[in-house]
């Protein structure tokens, strides 16, 4: 067939299908109630015959970029992803989430000793040699802590500040430390490694310190609320991280980049779960964990039944027979 | 060919063609974002000043939302263009040429932190001046590659001639790289216009000047200009 008399032949059918799609681009809505919307599929299957016949038979540049274009634009159309069910947050917070946790045990099992065992370490070393504390932080630092855990404050953990300002500050820093623990995992898992360390360390140290001081009794109030959330989510971001290296350095039986395709597929969603954990963290934090007035039964007791629940919704959550998903 | 035009086949058997963006205009589109960003950000602490305290944990939420949220919300919501992205015609798409999808896009812009290292974007710099789509390591490791979103029309730069039938039916390649020449040929000195044309004097039977005119009218035969 000559160009001339393809062009004729379709040439109204590739129109009315540009215009559709042009419409579509500027009012959505409006243009997917048309009728032409039903018939879409098809032509635009029908639009790609023609360019695959177009460049067999050698028609002319402007025929083929034409079509071209035009299948450009349907397949965006076409193979849009679809729109995201918010029902599913809900099944992934508490099926998908702790399933996935629990398939890359391994990975959160080494980020929770990297984490949990250096703590331990400073924490029964500053009891032992207390003077010890100031090589890890300056005195400046000393002073701040202990004035935030005072146990003369009315509010403890902070020196200043409503519960909203630091419900805000605690979300901006701890989720960024969070997502940047889990991103600098791609450095072979060093920085994963680093940031879980460091902060084992940060952490062992103020607690090791404040006890030893004898300002424990504000400082493990504060603290035994949302360190079920907190910790946890941290832990699981070096994980997420700690998988992303180990992608690198030993893909198994896949080359490194769908290996690395894959294990960022799964370090967002864990990220993304931590974000989640860690949200309800800060507001544990800010609202909860600062009231001081509180007694000590109600303190260490929520705080103990927060652990059970973090640790049995991550251990069982998702279990075939419990959630049938 | 020396490309950045990556071709992926559909599942109807035709290629598309996906045109990668650079860093150049990617570091545009990053700017034009950063200033919206600290436009709103600038403009909002204005009310939230007023509530003390607890307005400055709002502002930190509202941070916190512009740093990591914007971009993945952005690009999920308006077909993978943040909008820098919208202002400078780029967009980002997973592997298949769609628009970019929900975890594809957290891990972009989660690893945005690695890419952003040393100083200003130094390993996205250099991921991207290495890698054969430009991608930075966030792209690699999220299936996404950064693309110009606007097709350049066909032959859009050809200079307007008299039509003129081609003597002979050229495939589909040669019509391709005559096209290039005619659309190209104004960016090269006029001795590399006619070093180029007097290849093809078995074709025209002409050199020098004369040749590239009637490329060019070919060229414009080809684009079915009258």
């Amino acid at each position: 067939m000559k160009q001339e008399r393809f062009v004729a032949l379709h040439g109204r059918e590739w129109d009315s299908l540009q215009s559709w799609l042009n419409a579509l681009d500027r009012q959505p809505k409006r243009t997917l109630r048309q009728e032409q919307t039903l018939d879409f599929a098809s032509s635009y299957r029908r639009l790609c015959h023609h360019l695959a016949l177009a460049r067999g038979r050698g028609y002319s540049h402007e025929v083929t970029e034409r079509l071209q274009r035009i299948v450009q634009q349907g397949h965006r159309v076409l193979y849009r992803p679809p729109a995201p069910r918010w029902h599913r947050v809900a099944g992934f917070l508490v099926a998908g989430f702790p399933r996935l946790v629990r398939a890359q045990w391994r990975c959160m099992a080494v980020a929770a000793a990297l984490f949990y065992l250096p703590a331990l370490f400073v924490l029964v070393l500053l009891q032992l040699r207390p003077e010890l504390a100031h090589t890890l932080f300056s005195s400046t630092q000393l002073a701040q802590f202990e004035k935030m855990y005072d146990p003369a404050n009315a509010h403890i953990g902070r020196s200043s500040g409503t519960d909203l300002q630091m419900f805000g500050y605690y979300v901006m820093n701890n989720v960024s430390i969070a997502f940047r623990t889990f991103a600098s995992g791609l450095f072979f898992g060093v920085g994963a490694i680093y940031v879980l360390g460091a902060n084992g360390v940060l952490i062992g140290g103020v607690a090791g310190h404040l006890t030893a001081i004898g300002y424990g009794g504000p400082f493990w109030r504060f603290v035994v609320g949302h360190s079920a959330f907190e910790l946890s989510a941290l832990v699981i971001a070096g994980g997420a991280g700690l998988q992303l290296g180990l992608a690198l350095l030993a893909p198994g039986r896949q080359r490194r980049g769908p290996a690395l395709v894959a294990a960022g597929w799964v370090g967002a969603q864990l990220a993304l779960g931590a974000f989640a954990m860690l949200l309800v963290a800060a507001f544990i934090e800010a609202y909860w964990s600062s009231i001081a007035a509180l007694p000590d039964a109600l303190k260490f007791g929520s705080g103990a039944l927060l652990w059970v629940l973090v640790l049995g919704w991550l251990g069982r959550g998702g279990r075939a027979g419990t959630h049938g998903a | 060919m020396i490309d950045t035009v990556r071709e992926i086949e559909t599942p109807e058997g035709v290629s598309l063609r996906l045109r990668a963006a650079g860093a150049l205009p990617r570091a545009q589109a990053w700017m034009v974002d950063l200033f919206l960003r600290l436009a709103v950000l600038f403009v909002a602490m204005i009310p939230l000043s007023l509530f003390g305290k607890g307005g400055s944990g709002l502002a930190m939420l509202l941070m916190f939302a512009l740093l990591w949220a914007y971009s993945v919300l952005c690009e999920v919501w308006l077909d993978g263009q943040t909008l820098g992205k919208r202002a400078l015609g780029l967009r980002v798409v997973n592997a298949d040429g769609t628009p970019v999808t929900w975890l594809p896009s957290v891990v972009r812009n989660l690893l945005r932190v690695v890419d952003a290292l040393p100083g200003v974007y130094g390993v996205g710099l250099a991921s991207t001046l290495i890698d054969p789509h430009a991608r930075r390591l966030g792209d690699i490791v999220a299936g996404t590659m950064v693309i110009h979103a606007q097709d350049l029309p066909a032959g859009q730069q050809v200079p307007t001639l008299a039509a003129l039938p081609l003597p002979l039916v050229l495939a589909a390649d040669e019509q391709a790289a005559l096209m290039a020449f005619a659309e190209r040929a104004g960016q090269l000195t006029v001795q590399r216009q006619e070093e180029l044309a007097n290849l093809l004097t078995p074709l025209t039977g002409q050199r020098d000047t004369a040749a590239i005119r009637q490329l060019v009218a070919h060229a414009n035969w080809l684009l079915g200009r009258a």
